[in-house]
């Protein structure tokens, strides 16, 4: 199993497998809508068939006479219910859009609950309720011309921090070589295999929500803002989550009609929503546009970098991840200049998916750096060498990074130096072999946690923390940590996560779980180990052994529990009271002092059929450096998701939009285009040794999103390289490679 | 209809909330897991609803409701078949096989055990149609190919993307089998 579980390197954990492997594998795992309540009700909802317009009329009869439903929701059902504003990183509501009519904001926004004694009943139901629109013409996306374009003037205080140094105009203007590309990348969903499900139960004036969620304290105080209720009656629990990449990090609209619901009924109420509805009660990608001008001397070096971004996002919601804040810092650029602008349309607000800033942005800067390459007749790799710097343009400087490293273990590992440079002279039979490669970086956030430790004579130990583990591998990198920091067992180790009745954890999002989580531990296990050290040599008649019982007993104790905080350097003090709020402070990344980023190389082989432009990846290498790795198996789990997640986004998905009625087609996984495993070949992960004191008291860089970022560029460099032809929107499929 | 199907009788006089339950009658009998056992159903039922409501048997999941994402695996007299898309009253006289049925009194069973140590479990929803998937391919086919793993388990989308590690599992426990 060395393939499995890498032999561990400088600052590498070992690689113990999964905390939560067996209860995964036996199906013991209760996921939040696994959890048994008794006699509930089973809600179904309604969602609007138009995306623009509104509710004239709605008939109920027909639904109400369908047997076992007990009640139907709607707006008026709902007017109790506060509005929450929106915000984006889990303190606030994932949209403005809350109300269930009459005005209709986006295709599929909820406008009914029905409620019955079986899920079938309420099914039945909900497709009886009778709904008449008067619609008006939706702007679906892009280019509509009823979209609203909002200038990096009217957003203010954003477009004033976006990074800016020199005068790139004149760099560009002066430069020996240049180019100019535009590039897009489509609407995307998260589309977890778990499904979006909660279900409510009330006990008196106490709520109980059993919900898959990124952000427990989040969703706790959102929903309490939302019912008008004190946020100490409303427990949230979720130990597992089956898959989320952002989907479940803010609260959607769905919660609080089901707590609604069920205060309603004096009865527990269960929602699992359908497939198709995932698509719009909850948040995505979005669309993104691209312009890129670079610059550059004949020797490589790039004296001017321009990045324009437009962002598609909702009527309301000024959602964005202006990733030129990434994008424009990735190497030594002499002069910078970067603007972003929003385009609001009749869509639901999209939101955090998996590396979000990175994904779009980065695969611009790479697509855009072998555009250059090739312009300036240099190696990719050698291209990023020459640009390679510990400081970007604006003067800031990087507290490590481990760029050229991974290119060089990855190249060494792929066979670059075999590689002919000319696109389309590289071939096997029919088909014709592209080589390419690309950057990954994701910024390594700070963020404040709590945690709970307890440890008794016998050596056990028992974690708790209101952190999540999404399939990252906290359970695990928490109990080995703990095991390590306290010197027992690690099957003596006991994680409780995913409860609001533990110390507040961070959102699972920005990939700062293990450090922020994980600093918090170490600073627990450090005061349990100096009470420990305090207790007496020797009691009179006692036990002098240095064996745990005995300390225990020299201390006159039965366990020792320690509660601590972790804020991050430069973080406000009330940093944790904030986060009992549901308020998470995230920094770090570019934000901070010093650049801090995980980042990584990644070479990709297609393969294009001469004759039916069939493309296949049949192999994939990438090298990673995140600071310390705390467990090469999860890591490197995490990281070849990533990259399969990396060529999914590069051949396969696209949620398609109706353009004349702002809907999606392929909402469902069948339509929805995923790699299946027949699609996957050979994927090889590198896990290249970095310290980092700077971001962290463990030095750990986030790496659950760092697989996924610049794969799509590597892939579209290859195919360019196999085929002559520069795919510039994604994803690329075969039609975009004939004629 | 099958002997091991029977019309339960009606109660003569049902209140609006006793009528879900009154509905509920089929009497199907099959094997789950080994045990024989008859559950009281509605006509209407789908089989990942009597595991997952009426047995608490939650391992088995449901994650799309049209046969496209493999999550309700369950082994259907041997063969792996989607749960949510057949009808309780389908499976009377056969045998069923659900997760919770896998691991032996002593412990788990090799295809769980492979599946943790090759790191193939990650956030684990997908796990339990994709350990089902497999060891319906093992039973009948001990000697997979990679293309035969690929095959099999070409239904079961995981989300994650835990596949290279997956197909490494179900190898392991092909190769190790003398």
């Amino acid at each position: 199993m060395a393939r499995a579980a890498p032999k561990p390197q400088a600052n590498m954990g070992p690689p113990v497998p999964r905390y939560d492997g067996r209860a995964k594998v036996t199906g013991d795992a209760r996921y939040p809508s696994d959890v048994p309540v008794a006699s509930p009700a089973f809600a179904f909802l309604v969602t609007s068939a138009i995306a623009k317009g509104r509710i004239v009329r709605m008939d109920l009869a027909a639904a109400q006479a369908v047997p076992g439903v007990l009640d139907i929701l709607t707006a008026e059902d709902t007017r109790e219910l506060k509005h929450v504003k929106f915000a984006a990183g889990g303190a606030g509501a994932s949209t403005s859009i809350q109300g269930l009519g009459p005005d209709i904001d986006h295709d599929g926004q909820i406008v009914a609950v029905v409620l019955a004694d079986s899920f079938e009943a309420a099914r039945e139901a909900a497709h009886k309720v009778d709904i008449t629109y008067a619609a008006e013409e939706p702007a679906a996306t892009f280019d509509a011309t009823n979209a609203r374009e909002e200038s990096p003037e009217e957003v203010g205080e954003r477009a004033k921090k976006l990074p800016k140094a020199g005068d790139a105009a004149a760099a560009l203007a002066s430069a020996e070589v240049t180019i100019d590309a535009q590039y897009a990348t489509p609407a995307q969903h998260h589309n977890a295999i778990e499904l979006f499900t909660t279900t409510a139960l009330w006990s008196g004036d106490e709520l109980t929500i059993y919900e898959p969620s990124q952000f427990v304290f989040g969703l706790k105080n959102n929903l309490a803002e939302r019912l008008g209720i004190d946020a100490e009656q409303i427990r949230v629990v979720s130990p597992y989550v089956g898959g989320a990449f952002g989907s479940k990090a803010q609260m959607t609209p769905r919660t609080a009609l089901i707590a609604l619901a069920a205060r309603r009924l004096g009865r527990p109420v269960k929602l699992v929503s359908t497939r198709d509805q995932a698509f719009t009660i909850s948040t995505y990608r979005a669309e993104t546009r691209h312009r890129i001008r670079m610059g550059a001397r004949r020797d490589g070096r790039i004296t001017a970098f321009i990045h324009e971004g437009w962002e598609l996002t909702s009527r309301p919601d000024p959602y964005s991840v202006a990733g030129v804040e990434d994008s424009a810092r990735m190497y030594g650029f002499g002069a910078v200049e970067t603007r972003v602008t929003l385009v609001h349309a009749d869509r639901n607000t999209p939101g955090f998916m998996r590396s979000p800033p990175v994904v779009p942005y980065i695969y611009a800067l790479e697509s855009a750096m072998d555009e250059l390459a090739l312009e300036l007749g240099m190696d990719p790799v050698e291209l990023r060498r020459a640009n390679n710097s510990m400081r970007d343009a604006t003067g800031k400087e990087w507290s490590s990074r481990s760029l050229m490293e991974c290119y060089d273990e990855a190249a060494a590992a792929f066979g670059w130096k075999e590689r002919t440079a000319r696109p389309g002279s590289m071939r096997d039979g029919d088909w014709l072999i592209g080589w390419g490669c690309a950057t990954a970086a994701y910024p390594t956030h700070l963020g404040p946690s709590a945690v709970r430790v307890r440890l008794t004579p016998a050596g056990e130990v028992r974690v708790q923390v209101a952190a999540h583990d999404i399939g990252t591998g906290l359970y695990t990198v928490l109990a080995q940590l703990a095991a390590d920091e306290l010197g027992v067992p690690l099957d003596m180790v006991r994680v409780e996560l995913g409860d609001t009745a533990l110390p507040p954890g961070i959102v699972a999002g920005g990939s700062v779980s293990t450090a922020a989580t994980g600093s918090a531990l170490v600073k627990a296990c450090a005061a349990i180990r100096e009470r420990l050290t305090a207790a007496p040599a020797q009691t009179t008649g006692g036990p002098s052994g240095n064996k745990l019982e005995d300390v225990f007993e020299r201390l006159g104790i039965g366990a020792i529990e320690e509660y601590a905080e972790f804020i991050p350097e430069g973080g406000k003090p009330d940093a944790i009271a904030s986060l009992y709020k549901g308020k998470p402070a995230l920094g770090g990344g570019s934000h901070g002092e010093k650049l801090m980023y995980a980042l990584g190389a990644e070479f990709v082989e297609v393969r294009v059929h001469a004759l039916t432009r069939e493309i296949r990846v049949p192999r994939i290498v990438g090298a990673f450096a995140a600071g310390r790795i705390m467990n090469t198996r999860t890591a490197r789990s995490q990281l070849m998701g990533g990259m399969i997640w990396g060529i999914s986004s590069a051949l396969h998905e696209a949620t398609e939009i109706d353009r004349r009625h702002a809907r999606y087609i392929n909402d469902n996984l069948a339509d929805y285009l995923m790699p299946v495993n027949a699609d996957i070949r050979d994927v090889e992960v590198i896990l290249v040794p970095e310290e980092d004191s700077e971001v962290n008291p463990i030095g750990a860089k986030g790496l659950g999103e760092l697989g996924n970022v610049g794969t799509a560029a590597a892939i579209t460099n290859a195919v360019h390289h196999a085929t002559g032809v520069r795919i510039r929107e994604l994803p690329v499929r075969l039609e975009k490679l004939l004629g | 209809m099958t002997s091991d199907v029977q019309l339960a009788t009606r109660p003569a006089d049902v209140s609006a909330r006793d009528r879900v339950d009154a509905a509920k009658n089929l009497v199907v009998s099959f094997v789950l897991n080994g045990k024989p056992l008859s559950v009281a159903v509605a006509p209407t039922e789908l089989l990942a609803d009597t595991l997952r409501e009426g047995l608490g048997l939650t391992g088995t999941k449901v994650a799309c409701g049209t046969g496209d994402c493999g999550t309700c695996t369950a082994i259907l007299d041997g063969e792996a078949v989607r749960s949510c898309l057949m009808l309780t009253a389908m499976v009377a006289g056969k045998t069923v096989e659900t997760i919770e049925g896998l691991a032996g009194e002593s412990d788990i069973h090799p295809i769980q055990q492979a599946f943790i140590d090759t790191g193939a479990v990650q956030c684990g929803y997908c796990t339990p149609g994709m350990i089902l998937a497999a060891k319906a391919l093992l039973d009948e086919n001990p000697k997979p190919s990679a293309d035969d793993i690929k095959e099999a388990i070409s239904g079961n989308l995981c989300r994650c993307t835990g596949y290279t590690k997956i197909i490494e599992a179900i190898d392991k426990v092909a190769n190790a089998v003398a």
